[in-house]
């Protein structure tokens, strides 16, 4: 599986060169190396920490990881060099390889956090040292000044010398494993009936304290930093923990209710959040088009000028859609690799939410159960944001699209995130350990 | 917990569901309409992602190509001849196109219908798509000696030949002209500089004098006249018939006397219609006309193409008009007899009045697009000629054609010393010399229209010079450049 990743992968490079210049990219051999030596070590390593994990999340993650490389390699080529289309000003000659250089990082971290979590109840441990972890880098870029921490008008990122990480990346993973730890104590709790209205059990009011807690923070992400989009996902993935846990749906039905008004309200109160929904309802209004709705028109544009089969790799002209390397590059895959790779796309996140679905299902303990089930779920969601915001299904926010947009934060965490995946599941699918046999016994006996 | 997992798994696939549902709706229900949504840049400057066309000269010299450039567009159209070309080709630009571009555009840029499985092939074989190249009729020759002629005079001006047995066009020129490579840059702001310069110039090179502008046709619609004269049934008049020819002709209802040229006397004042047209007779004319009248000679103009405002060759072509005349006024009909009221034609029209007469009467539809060829090499249009009308029977042809052989081979002809001391070229011919202006004093447009050889017609010409006084002097070298410069390549086939 992971040979025909790598494979499907080096196609898609060598397409790329065929179409822009007519020739097979020079650096086919020495980046089709380092990408297949760079899986091959993952490969190792599962074998060796995690034998028993899911066969099919690694080729799944490299397949994309891999996409990503070389959709970015094909934008970056963009009028460089002699090649048609138009100079995207914010990529430099250097993108690709620090996004291999990013690929690299995440599989170091993948396997460190295979080598470091040998059992996924042992993060139990450090519940609260996570949460205030992941609270923190998630206020970092709120408190700093916008001079270290905005960049293209939303707050999230720490900036420091022209190497800048979006914490809140992170953020998402340490308060997963928050979420679970907690929820996992206090489900019991939390779980108690209170009044029964309309066929659904209402929580008690006094426990109504965390989720209210989890949507203020939320909001004030919203607020504070600009992104409707992260403060979807924390809040979505808490809710949806908070719900496994519990198994009321009186939760999720609060929460959305919660989040609806809460987002509503700040589309009428701050004037960044209203025009994402101007620009959802309105985008080809002649008074957006050229402006707010520019990046969100151009994107639907590539993605319909792409149609069913595509343009082909390097055929399309993705460069009219302003970073489409990072937020839209899925409306470049759209393009040039048209609805049918598109779906493609779309199938491979599907499966791996998928079976991180199932190695929650699959594992004992509540902890990791909750944990699998809280990463597997906001991946999904993270995918159905930003897909969603992109072809104007929902309003757009500015999310990265895992393991396929450009930029080392997402792409490690997101390798992090599979190691967490792969880990329970590998937890989950190991054999019971081997009672020791009666003939060792007997055989301490006889030599006794 | 189990239970609440496999709710949310379903809420996941949900969610993939409905993603898969909106990509499909983008990708495979909506591009047709995104397309042409507002700033959209795919859609136009997609037509550059691929080759055009290429547009070429009967004889294969190309007229219009796209040329493989660096930048966000892969190629960029060249015309390598452009003032030339331009009247023919038009040009293709950003937003727009004229001429056989815009005509002829659903083949070069490979939309045609026809081409669709040429470019389904082309896409399963990997081959970049293609669009077909057009070749027209025009021989690059006449076409560069036409143009040349034009511009030596410096006046606005037009020239048309027509191959006479199939309407083909051999050369169609005028002067001004522009350079459609200006128009092919993909700066939208320095296209609309250029734009902005070319029809603000009051010299308006834009304008298509070959076709598009009409002028009066003067001495040269007496081709019509006589043909009128010749046509009515009964053989009341032949050349060799005597009319009537004052130097002053009076005219009934008005004070206005009609002249000869340079108020001249027309022979004794009674002489055949042969020697009148040879000559260039106004009151000979003006008098027959009234004869004839009004209804005859209009009918006869329109079987020679004039007042059809639906001519495309495929370039739409100004109406050529002969309106009634008020009140069957028989002074006007004199007037217009000899194509000084408000007869107006384009140099095109006086190509058809020659290729008519020398095609033995028939008039045969004038068309610029020979053939169209896809990039595989399959053929898609293979032009066929057809007729326009039966502008007259083969006897009136003929002697028609014998009084316009007589206008260039007697030394009384009007056309004899220029065309003479020119070429040994038989060629028929005539002359018109139109006043124009209030009261005549504007400057005199030169008229001409000729075929040759005269006993074996293979070109026939038509040429107008704005404000270029006697046709004889003004545009009959023009017409002999390019007839000559036609027989010469033809030889040398």
């Amino acid at each position: 599986m992971l040979v025909f990743a790598v494979a499907v992968v080096l196609f898609a490079y060598a397409s790329v060169g065929l179409s822009m210049t007519g020739r097979i990219p020079a650096g086919i051999a020495g980046y089709g190396l380092a990408f297949a030596v760079l899986m091959l070590l993952a490969h190792l390593a599962i074998r060796w920490l995690a034998p028993w994990a899911d066969p099919l999340m690694l080729p799944l993650a490299a397949l994309l990881n891999g996409l990503g490389i070389v959709m970015i390699y094909r934008l970056q080529q963009s009028g460089r060099d002699g090649n048609a289309g138009r100079l995207i000003s914010t990529m430099s000659t250097s993108t690709t390889l620090l996004q291999v250089v990013w690929s690299t990082v995440g599989v170091a971290a993948f396997i460190a956090v295979l080598a470091l979590v040998r059992e996924p109840r042992t993060l139990q441990r450090y519940t609260y040292t996570f949460g205030a972890v992941g609270l923190l880098l998630l206020a970092i870029p709120a408190l700093l000044p916008a001079s270290l921490s905005e960049v293209n008008g939303a707050k999230v990122w720490i900036s420091i010398g022209g190497f800048s990480v979006q914490p809140g990346e992170f953020a998402k993973l340490a308060l997963a494993v928050f979420f679970a730890g907690y929820l996992v104590a206090k489900r019991d709790v939390l779980s108690l009936a209170g009044r029964r209205v309309l066929g659904i059990d209402l929580p008690r009011a006094r426990d109504l304290g965390p989720v209210l807690i989890a949507w203020v923070a939320s909001l004030l992400i919203l607020i504070f930093e600009t992104d409707i989009g992260q403060s979807a996902l924390f809040f979505g993935m808490f809710l949806v923990m908070l719900y496994i846990a519990t198994q009321r749906t009186s939760w999720l039905l609060i929460g959305g209710a919660l989040f609806l008004s809460g987002a509503f309200v700040a589309s009428k109160l701050f004037a960044h959040v209203g025009e994402r929904v101007t620009i959802w309802l309105h985008p080809f209004d002649p008074q957006n088009v050229y402006h707010s709705s520019y990046q969100l028109v151009q994107g639907l544009y590539g993605m319909g000028f792409g149609g069913v089969l595509g343009t082909g790799l390097g055929n399309g002209q993705p460069y009219w859609t302003p970073l489409v390397q990072s937020d839209f590059i899925i409306t470049a895959f759209g393009e040039e690799l048209g609805l049918t790779g598109l779906m493609a796309i779309l199938l491979i996140y599907g499966l791996i939410v998928q079976r991180g679905l199932r190695a929650a299902v699959a594992v004992r303990d509540p902890f990791s159960k909750l944990l699998a089930g809280g990463l597997a779920f906001v991946l999904a969601l993270q995918v159905f944001v930003i897909v969603g915001g992109v072809t104007q299904l929902i309003p757009l926010t500015g999310i990265t699209t895992p393991f396929l947009s450009q930029g080392g934060s997402s792409l490690v965490a997101s390798w992090m995130l599979i190691a967490l995946l792969m880990r329970i599941s590998d937890t989950a699918r190991r054999p019971a350990p081997q009672p020791i046999q009666e003939e060792g016994m007997t055989q301490v006996v006889r030599a006794g | 917990m189990n239970h609440a997992l496999r709710r949310i798994s379903l809420v996941a696939l949900l969610m993939f569901i409905v993603l898969l549902l909106g990509v499909n709706y983008v990708q495979a229900f909506e591009p047709s309409r995104l397309a042409t949504q507002l700033g959209n840049g795919r859609t136009f400057s997609q037509q550059y992602q691929y080759q055009r066309g290429s547009i070429i000269t009967a004889d294969n010299q190309t007229m219009a190509e796209s040329r493989p450039v660096k930048g966000i567009y892969k190629y960029q159209r060249f015309y390598p001849d452009p003032a030339v070309y331009a009247p023919v080709t038009g040009y293709d630009s950003l937003y727009s196109a004229t001429g056989i571009e815009r005509t002829e555009d659903k083949f070069l840029s490979g939309s045609d219908p026809q081409l669709t499985v040429h470019n389904l092939i082309d896409l399963v074989t990997g081959k970049p798509k293609k669009g077909a190249t057009v070749q027209l009729t025009i021989n690059s020759a006449a076409q560069s000696a036409a143009y040349d002629a034009l511009k030596e005079t410096g006046l606005p001006s037009g020239a048309v030949a027509i191959d006479p047995r199939t309407g083909a066009i051999l050369a169609l020129a005028s002067y001004p002209s522009f350079n459609p490579n200006r128009y092919a840059t993909f700066s939208s702001a320095q296209l609309k500089r250029i734009d902005n310069r070319y029809r603000s110039d009051p010299r308006q090179p834009l304008l298509n004098r070959a076709i598009n502008q009409s002028f009066p046709p003067g001495s040269t619609f007496k081709v019509v006249t006589s043909s009128t004269a010749f046509s009515k049934p009964g053989g009341k008049y032949t050349p060799s018939t005597p009319v009537f020819a004052p130097t002053n002709l009076k005219l009934p209802g008005t004070s206005r006397q009609l002249i000869n040229f340079d108020n001249l006397p027309c022979g004794n004042g009674r002489v055949p219609i042969d020697y009148a047209f040879t000559v260039s007779c106004n009151t000979a004319f003006g008098n027959l006309g009234m004869q004839l009248g009004d209804n005859a000679i209009r009918q006869q103009a329109e079987k020679f193409g004039m007042n059809d405002p639906n001519l495309k060759i495929p370039l739409q072509v100004s109406e050529s008009r002969y309106p009634p005349i008020p009140g069957n006024d028989p002074a006007l009909t004199a007037y217009s007899a000899i194509g000084q009221y408000n007869d107006q034609v384009t140099p095109l029209q006086e190509a058809m009045f020659s290729a008519a007469i020398a095609n033995k009467g028939t008039l045969m539809t004038p068309y610029l697009v020979q053939k169209v060829t896809a990039p595989d090499l399959t053929s898609l249009v293979n032009a066929s000629p057809t007729t326009l009308s039966q502008a007259v029977s083969p006897t009136v042809a003929g002697q028609m054609s014998q009084m316009m052989i007589n206008v260039v081979a007697k030394d009384y002809g009007t056309a004899h010393a220029s065309v003479t001391s020119l070429t040994h070229i038989p060629v028929a011919a005539k002359t018109g010399t139109a006043q124009n202006g209030a009261n005549n004093t504007g400057l005199d447009d030169a008229v001409f229209t000729c075929f040759a050889p005269a006993n074996n017609p293979q070109i026939a010409v038509g040429v107008i010079v704005k404000g270029g006084g006697l046709g004889a002097d003004a545009s009959a070298p023009i017409a002999v450049k390019i007839l000559q410069a036609y027989l010469n390549a033809q030889a040398k086939q």
